[in-house]
């Protein structure tokens, strides 16, 4: 049982750095993103592959994940400078399902769908993290991590022209700002902290295969942002404690695999649906004012 | 009235240790479940779920009741890890029944790891040779590829071939193997194409490589997908022969129309046996080759578990399980004895034949090698 | 030449299936400006709608196919009227819209899913599975009745939109909804109305997938995924761009692999996609969406 929990909360920690570095562009760019999971992977390959190829142990994976993430950010931002909404949306998509293409059909790097085994535990201080109950506070410290660095980035004047690009781009940029530097940084570091995330997914299960990069994970971290809130910062991490225990839960009910699979899933868009009704803004979020149609 | 309730429960103390069960014994079985395997899936449970029953009904393990804990990993890898490391983790196993390729070269390290024994009765990549704790009870694919394709060059004559190869480890494993055994044999390979387990419209590769011409087709692809394989194949005017290894003979390839002529490998299977009739009562559809691999997985662990209790004065753990395996090395099993090779996987005999009428007409038996 | 003409022929009837899906989906997206990602699930239920039909209340073929048909559109028109259009007179926001539909759509497919197995379920096409040889090239009937049935939807959505004074009303609400209030029209029933008629488009798609190669619950996500490609390579708000971008869609992906390797055809497709966005975000025939286009 206290294993159960210990996995659950590494996750909640996994998963709380993944939405929150996405609500980086999600709450606070205005890009809605659906290619998250696919800069996630990014960042779980390259530390898997600098662990297993380089010999590099988790911190240097981490590093490694964290360079390459923030490379792989381009791709991310160059559809942001030229599109916006629902064209931009369309765009995250097409950059998911090449992005997966590739972790599935590049073999010779990426193993494709046999996917990478034996990936090795983090070393802290000489001390192997190799139960779940040590990996909780390595998970957790990092998810802390990631909300300074990002409560420091939005409290500040950077912030503010984020949030002014956000609102009227054009107006924004006629103030001076600088728009394309701007969503450049912001992408660059919501996919560095992504990558990290990939990184800790990596050293923990000790093994990743293209199946946990999809476009449904995807949806299922945007989803995390949304119903925590987006804006607050700890949305996401409200949203990921919430949405990661709906499955936990369902497992202690006696139903077969088969039918327990899509019953999460259903529960899960039935809980979309919900929000958008009782709660649009997240459970953390501010009310915004209601536009009457 | 309290003096009474203290010698009450002074009998209870001492009957309890006498009453209580031994804890059952747990293992794991991670199994494709659901899925383009699913066929697989309803053998290698059935198998074991006999194995299990029977084992219990003789009185258990050292006295104890075994059980099966089942987990589906659908053909994904990480499905099958997560499942591996629930089963370590929180229900502390000392063994467990494992299945296809990819899924079991990803567990093996967490089994080797936490020191726990891991059967593969399904998965034949050579990949899974030589690997710590982990067993196979069926002969890796390039045994069945070798004599295929001796079979194939030497008496069928066939020199060029072209390839469908799924994505994935065990695909493109046995295609490696394919090439190498049919260019030893004077053979060519034109060209190959890659497809996806779970895809279902193949005609672009299949349109690909029937620009290359060729004599034979090669499968090297396993679960429903090959019964498409080979109805589009032949929709798309490709009139030469298919060659496939035995995991392809599941029912919904047995019955394609595609399929028939099939030139293929067989593994020893008695469909009149007892076994056979007893799972096709029970389960109401034909045994097959798997469900006596997972059978007998299930008794070899009953059979070294037994050795290994009796060993360590009445203690379980997976290091005792793999010791006992390494030191009994054959066993007795329903399709015959089988010897555990110092590589970890074993051999058995081979028979080659045609698909006809959804059976296998076998017209060669190759004995194994020792 | 055998091998670019098999491709060319399998990426039109491929392309006609993208097409209807994407006329279907544009015509919803650019009346309502919904980012309607639940017309997978419609696209699913309709192949299940005609297996049921067809297996389990033992209605011929032609039959069940239209009984499919209208379930679709009864089904696209009460997902507006009970989910959308609930949601927006609370005043809910374009992304409210796109999650409620998104969960929608994980909703209806995982249902499918325990009620039918995610197994395909295959369907008696009889004749259809005829082989016909034109050529160098090997194609079933039923292709060729995939290809016809585009041009017909197409046809008679063209017709319909220019010609009926329903029609007519789509489109006014299309170009300019508060214009269109303004001189009477009922923008909730031409919303409904929409998304019987995309919906009722969709339908033939989905079935003739089963058709193929059976329904399956979650096909539908990548349908609908590229039918918005579809719809913004050819530009919003243009019907005969959707058509194209559907078709060219098809195409692509089939030919994209003439001399690539086939199993990088959605890199390819997605890829080519991409550098078109970012080049041209207007598309083919599109008109500029403020907001949208930077």
């Amino acid at each position: 049982m206290a294993a159960y929990i210990a996995h659950y909360l590494v996750m909640v920690g996994i998963y709380t750095i993944l939405a929150t570095s996405l609500n980086l562009l999600v709450g606070y760019s205005g890009i809605f993103s659906l290619a998250h999971a696919a800069i996630y992977g990014i960042g779980a390959y390259a530390s898997a592959l600098a662990a297993l190829k380089l010999g590099l142990g988790f911190w240097g994976g981490l590093v490694v994940a964290a360079m390459v993430g923030a490379l792989a950010a381009a791709l991310v931002a160059i559809p942001s400078l030229r599109v916006a909404g629902d064209y931009y949306i369309v765009a995250s998509f097409g950059l998911q399902v090449v992005i997966l293409t590739v972790f599935i059909n590049w073999t010779s790097f990426t193993n494709g769908h046999a996917g990478l085994p034996g990936i090795p535990r983090p070393y802290v201080l000489g001390l192997v993290i190799d139960d779940p109950f040590k990996y909780v506070v390595l998970s957790l410290a990092l998810a802390a991590l990631t909300y300074l660095i990002c409560l420091r980035l939005t409290g500040s004047a950077f912030g503010r022209t984020l949030r002014a690009v956000r609102e009227d781009e054009i107006a924004a940029a006629a103030t001076g700002k600088n728009v394309v530097a701007v969503k450049i940084t912001i992408t660059t570091i919501s996919s560095a902290l992504g990558a990290l995330a990939g990184s800790l997914y990596a050293h923990y299960i000790t093994y990743i295969n293209p199946t946990s990069f999809t476009l449904d994970e995807s949806i299922f971290i945007t989803s995390l942002v949304i119903l925590g809130g987006t804006e607050r910062l700890a949305g996401p991490f409200v949203g990921a404690l919430i949405l990661l225990a709906v499955p936990e839960a369902l497992k202690f009910l006696a139903i077969p695999d088969t039918v327990a699979a899509p019953m999460r899933q259903i529960l899960y868009g039935a809980l979309l649906i919900l929000f958008m009704f009782v709660r649009p803004e997240g459970i953390l979020g501010r009310p915004r004012p209601r536009s009457v149609a | 009235m309290l003096k009474r309730l203290a010698l009450f429960l002074s009998l209870v103390a001492l009957a309890a240790p006498l009453a209580a069960q031994q804890p059952p014994i747990k293992i794991g079985a991670i199994l494709p479940l659901t899925g383009s395997g699913a066929s697989y899936g309803v053998w290698m449970k059935g198998g074991t779920e006999m194995a299990a029953e029977e084992i219990n009904a003789a009185g258990g393990i050292g006295g104890r009741k075994l059980e099966v804990i089942y987990e589906d990993h659908a053909a994904d890898a990480s499905k099958a890890v997560n499942a591996m490391r629930r089963l370590v983790e929180v229900e502390k196993i000392p063994f467990t029944l494992t299945s296809y390729s990819a899924p079991t070269l990803a567990i093996q390290p967490i089994g080797a790891q936490n020191k726990v024994v891991m059967m593969n009765g399904g998965g034949q990549s050579d990949n899974l040779a030589n690997k710590d704790y982990l067993y196979n009870n069926i002969p890796v694919v390039s045994n069945e590829v070798g004599v295929l394709c001796d079979w194939l060059t030497k008496e069928k004559k066939f020199k060029a071939a072209v390839m469908i190869v799924a994505n994935d480890e065990a695909g493109r494993n046995s295609a490696k193997s394919f090439r190498d055994r049919f260019g030893a044999g004077g053979g060519r390979v034109l060209a190959e194409e890659q497809i996806a387990l779970d895809g279902n419209d193949f005609r672009a590769q299949l349109a690909k490589l029937k620009a290359h011409g060729g004599d034979l087709l090669f499968i090297s692809s396993y679960g429903r997908n090959v019964a498409i394989v080979a109805d589009q194949a032949r929709e798309l005017g490709i009139t030469i022969p298919m060659a496939a290894t035995s995991w392809v003979q599941i029912p919904e390839v047995m019955k394609s129309k595609g399929a028939q002529g099939l030139l293929t490998t067989r593994l020893p299977f008695n469909p009149e046996s007892a076994f056979a009739r007893k799972f096709k009562e029970r389960y109401k559809t034909d045994a097959g080759f798997f469900a006596v691999q997972y059978y007998s997985g299930t008794r070899i662990f009953a059979a070294a578990a037994e050795a290994a209790i009796k060993k360590a004065g009445g203690k379980l753990d997976g290091e005792g399980v793999k010791n006992a395996i390494e030191s009994i090395k054959s066993f007795d099993t329903i399709s015959g004895n089988l010897v555990f090779q110092p590589n970890h996987a074993a051999v058995m005999d081979i028979e080659v034949g045609v698909l006809k009428d959804g059976k296998v007409d076998v017209e060669k038996v190759i004995k194994a090698a020792p | 030449m055998d091998l670019v003409l098999q491709l060319l022929a399998t990426g039109l009837v491929v392309g006609s299936l993208y097409a209807l899906c994407a006329i279907g989906w544009g015509l919803i997206y650019g009346t309502t400006l919904h980012f309607h990602v639940a017309h997978g699930a419609v696209f699913a239920l309709a192949a299940y709608y005609a297996y049921v039909a067809q297996k389990l209340l033992h209605l011929p073929l032609i039959l069940a196919v239209l009984v499919a048909i209208l379930g679709a559109a009864a089904s696209g028109l009460l997902i507006d009227l009970l989910l959308y259009q609930q949601l927006e007179r609370r005043g809910a926001f374009r992304t409210s819209i796109f999650i409620a539909s998104l969960g929608l759509l994980i909703l209806l497919e995982n249902v499918i899913a325990i009620v039918f197995t995610p197994d395909p379920m295959r369907m008696d096409i009889g004749a259809l599975n005829t082989a016909v040889i034109i050529g160098p090239v090997f194609l079933t009937y039923l292709h060729i009745l995939t290809v016809v049935l585009a041009l017909v939807g197409y046809a008679a959505l063209m017709v319909f939109l220019k010609r009926s004074r329903w029609g007519q009303a789509i489109r006014a609400v299309s170009s300019a909804p508060e214009m269109a209030r303004t001189v009477g029209i009922d923008l909730d029933r031409v919303h409904l109305l929409t998304y019987a008629v995309g919906s009722a488009l969709a339908a033939p798609a989905g079935i003739l997938v089963a058709m193929d190669v059976g329904a399956e619950p979650f096909r539908g996500t990548r349908f609908v995924l590229l039918a918005s490609v579809g719809v913004i390579m050819g530009g919003i708000g243009s019907i005969p761009g959707a058509m194209l971008g559907g078709v060219f869609l098809g195409l692509l992906e089939n030919l994209g692999i003439w001399k690539l390797p086939s199993e990088w055809q959605s890199a390819i497709s997605f890829g080519v996609f991409l550098v078109f966005i970012v080049l041209r975000p207007r598309g083919f025939f599109g008109r500029t969406i403020h907001g949208a286009e930077i």
